[in-house]
């Protein structure tokens, strides 16, 4: 179903829609395994084009935008398998730019010249479980293992900490002392690194006075940023999928006329224009800085499942072609796995839905 | 449920809350049947003498003309309130079929009693061999003068035994080519003389259907809605108004409610895998009531609902059986007890709502209908 969109949205989606048709998954092929494994070239044209300050207050030099055109602009990323980390990079400005004074690495990651990634994670299962600490006030330095990183081609990360007030993010540059990287490939040729940090100089990075705090504030904004491209991943290997069904031939008849395949292709399609739909009254009713949690992870947890249930119908209406490497249908489904498990899989969200929800005896 | 509601917002719906408290009897909350028509029925009248009958109908027929939102508090305060299933075919089958393509004399004619409450409607379309396959239909309406002449049956016709009117496809030309071509819409008075209703019990122990015979029923030509052998495309029109009026979340949102009250009585509810399903349950109405409010902004705009009516209808009438399939779990060995099970938080239905459910994925066109329709008309599969 068509989406509501004034004309600054309808233009910004059409710059989006460009920006993306010379990606895809023969260019993600060729980035795999690479060193970084994107086009830095790439991420300053979207630096360029405004995207990664979009969330940024005006005031600081961004764009000043909401959830919506967020939605927007990776919905159509993740559409095109975009291997350059747009999503992290635009939610890491924002959160880079709360507080009086933003963060001086703030104008160079607007413009890619710089790569900040959030690195929040401690457990492959509990997405909020924190132990990090910080200790000293004014000169803060950080102890604690950070996993799950999309450290790759990054300059500095956004760390959550336990410091003398509670959990508290913090800039880590990533060429600081007691910083040290362990990358492990991922299946779709990028890779997630494990961060240790012991007694690493960090500055603290503060909240907005709406947010109830900056942590909490970049996560729930990295779920709905992960959800807006598994969308679009969704809406990819969909229509590669709708194509195919169109074309092939069997039986002397396109398989696409065959109803058992048909009520399958429906049943994807339901499911991409639930996601869609829920994405964007989620998108509609919340601001960057203080989005409900619940329905951040609720989000999180259905677009998880679905992306990883419609990538997987897309294979087996594919058949043998859509398991060979060389097609492209499978990059969807390997996008997917690591998009849907990032920052809590649809279990570990729904165990916090049941926390958030109080959904309890 | 995504939104904050505006001050004015929020002024509704204390208002909504605080008069379905009052005025909501006892006795029709809860229900997961549709209570019969005298019971029904003052609540009916009291909702429309408040002018909340029927908020999606614009102002000028005597509807609320609601915004979305607007809808969507009522739906929930509704939900809230566990308010009854009001009879459809009048609210938001004909009287939305009317307005869109009716004479001004039918409209003044049918729209007041509507809303007032004093005219119940039934929906005349399927045949005992015209289910799926609506089209081949073979109630046959011949043109005499002034009148037609019908002759036939209609089946499984919601609350026909209780209706004062039907609105019914005929077959106004038996050799038309294509068959649905030969199709007129047309009302007729169900206390005419030759037409026999009887009433249908169903699994789930109601008779909420029933099957009617013509013979040789005398129709004013008046009565015809539209034009002569152009009833399909009403039909369309209104079966997407009926599959996106049949899904609306109140009722998900409903047998959430039964479920955790069922889940708390019965111990289940400290189960953390029966918890994992209910927050997936609940994170699926969540999903369901946006894709709802999606299709219900773009038909606002586009007054008849497209074929994403079809995708409304598959997603809303399986959500509410994955929901009733919870809700028997939750209640473990006394899933199969007929009656309401009463606990200390509260009288649950539980066997019937269940049984109950099977027939949404079947009426106003099953879901696998509803899939071919999809396929042909929103994804361009070949044929």
């Amino acid at each position: 179903m068509e989406l509501h969109l004034t004309s600054e949205q309808a233009l910004l989606r059409d710059s989006a829609t460009k920006f993306v048709a010379a990606a895809g998954p023969k260019v993600a092929h060729g980035l795999r395994g690479r060193v970084p494994s994107f086009a830095p070239a790439r991420l300053r044209q979207a630096g360029e084009l405004g995207w990664l300050g979009m969330l940024v207050p005006s005031s600081v030099g961004g764009l000043g935008l909401g959830l919506a055109e967020l939605a927007l602009v990776l919905e159509q990323a993740g559409r095109g398998l975009v291997c350059e980390p747009i999503g992290l990079a635009i939610i890491a400005t924002a959160a880079l730019a709360q507080g009086h004074a933003p963060h001086p690495i703030l104008r160079s990651a607007m413009l890619g010249d710089a790569l900040v990634v959030p690195a929040l994670q401690e457990s492959a299962h509990d997405p909020v479980a924190l132990r990090t600490q910080a200790t000293g006030d004014r000169a803060p330095r950080l102890t604690g293992t950070k996993m799950s990183v999309c450290a790759d081609g990054a300059d500095g990360f956004l760390v959550s900490a336990r410091g003398s007030d509670g959990p508290a993010l913090y800039y880590v540059a990533r060429d600081s002392a007691g910083v040290s990287v362990m990358a492990a490939p991922t299946v779709d040729g990028r890779t997630l690194a494990t961060v240790e940090l012991k007694d690493a100089p960090a500055d603290l990075v503060p909240a907005r006075q709406s947010s109830r705090s900056a942590v909490e504030a970049l996560t729930d904004l990295a779920l709905i940023a992960l959800s807006a491209e598994l969308l679009g991943v969704m809406e990819g290997a969909q229509e590669l999928t709708f194509e195919y069904l169109r074309v092939r031939k069997q039986f002397g008849k396109p398989i696409g006329s065959f109803q058992a395949l048909q009520h399958k292709a429906v049943d994807i399609y339901i499911k991409t224009e639930t996601i869609r739909s829920l994405l964007y009254q989620v998108a509609a009713a919340n601001d960057p800085y203080r989005i409900d949690p619940a329905l951040a992870v609720a989000l999180k947890a259905k677009t998880s499942e679905e992306a990883l249930a419609v990538t997987q119908t897309c294979i087996q209406l594919h058949g043998a072609i859509g398991f060979t490497d060389e097609h492209g249908i499978g990059l969807y489904l390997k996008r997917a796995m690591l998009l849907s498990s990032l920052f809590g899989n649809a279990a570990s969200q729904r165990r916090r839905y049941i926390e958030l929800t109080e959904m309890t005896v | 449920m995504f939104r904050h509601d505006s001050p004015n917002e929020a002024a509704f719906r204390t208002e909504v809350r605080t008069w379905l408290a009052v005025n909501l009897p006892a006795a029709l909350r809860g229900r997961t049947n549709r209570p019969p028509p005298a019971e029904l029925m003052p609540w009916y009248r009291a909702l429309s003498r408040k002018g909340w009958i029927a908020p999606h109908w614009p102002k000028q027929y005597g509807g609320m003309g609601a915004t979305l939102n607007e809808q969507i508090i009522m739906t929930e305060e509704l939900a809230r309130v566990g308010a009854p299933q009001l009879p459809a075919q009048g609210l938001n089958h004909i009287g939305p079929t009317l307005i869109e393509f009716g004479t001004e004399t039918q409209k003044a004619k049918h729209l007041p009693p509507i809303i007032a409450g004093t005219v119940i409607w039934a929906q005349g379309y399927s045949e005992p061999g015209a289910g799926s396959d609506l089209a081949s239909l073979t109630t046959r309406a011949t043109l005499e003068g002034d009148h037609f002449v019908v002759h036939g049956q209609k089946i499984w016709t919601t609350w026909a035994h209780y209706s004062d009117w039907m609105f019914a496809l005929v077959r106004t030309d038996p050799l038309a080519q294509p068959r649905h071509a030969g199709i007129s819409f047309l009302l007729l008075d169900l206390h005419s003389p030759a037409i026999t209703i009887r009433p249908i019990r169903t699994i789930a122990g109601d008779d909420e259907f029933s099957e009617v015979f013509f013979d040789n029923v005398v129709v004013p030509a008046e009565n015809l809605v539209g034009k002569l052998n152009d009833g399909w495309r009403i039909a369309n029109a209104l079966l997407g108004h009926e599959r996106l009026g049949s899904s609306n979340p109140q009722y998900a949102l409903m047998a959430l409610d039964r479920i955790k009250t069922v889940a708390r009585a019965s111990g289940v509810m400290a189960d953390p895998a029966f918890r994992d399903r209910l927050a997936a349950a609940s994170i699926n109405v969540t999903a369901f009531s946006a894709l709802f409010s999606h299709a219900v902004e773009l038909t606002n705009l586009q007054r008849s609902p497209g074929p994403e009516a079809s995708m409304i209808k598959i997603s809303g009438t399986e959500l509410l059986q994955s929901l009733n399939d919870l809700l028997i779990e939750a209640a473990g060995s006394d899933a199969s007890i007929e009656n309401p099970i009463t606990t200390a938080f509260g009288t649950v239905e539980v066997s019937t709502p269940f049984l109950q459910v099977r027939r949404a994925t079947i009426y106003g066109g099953s879901s696998e209908i509803q899939r071919n329709i999809i396929a042909r008309r929103v994804l361009n599969l070949p044929q």
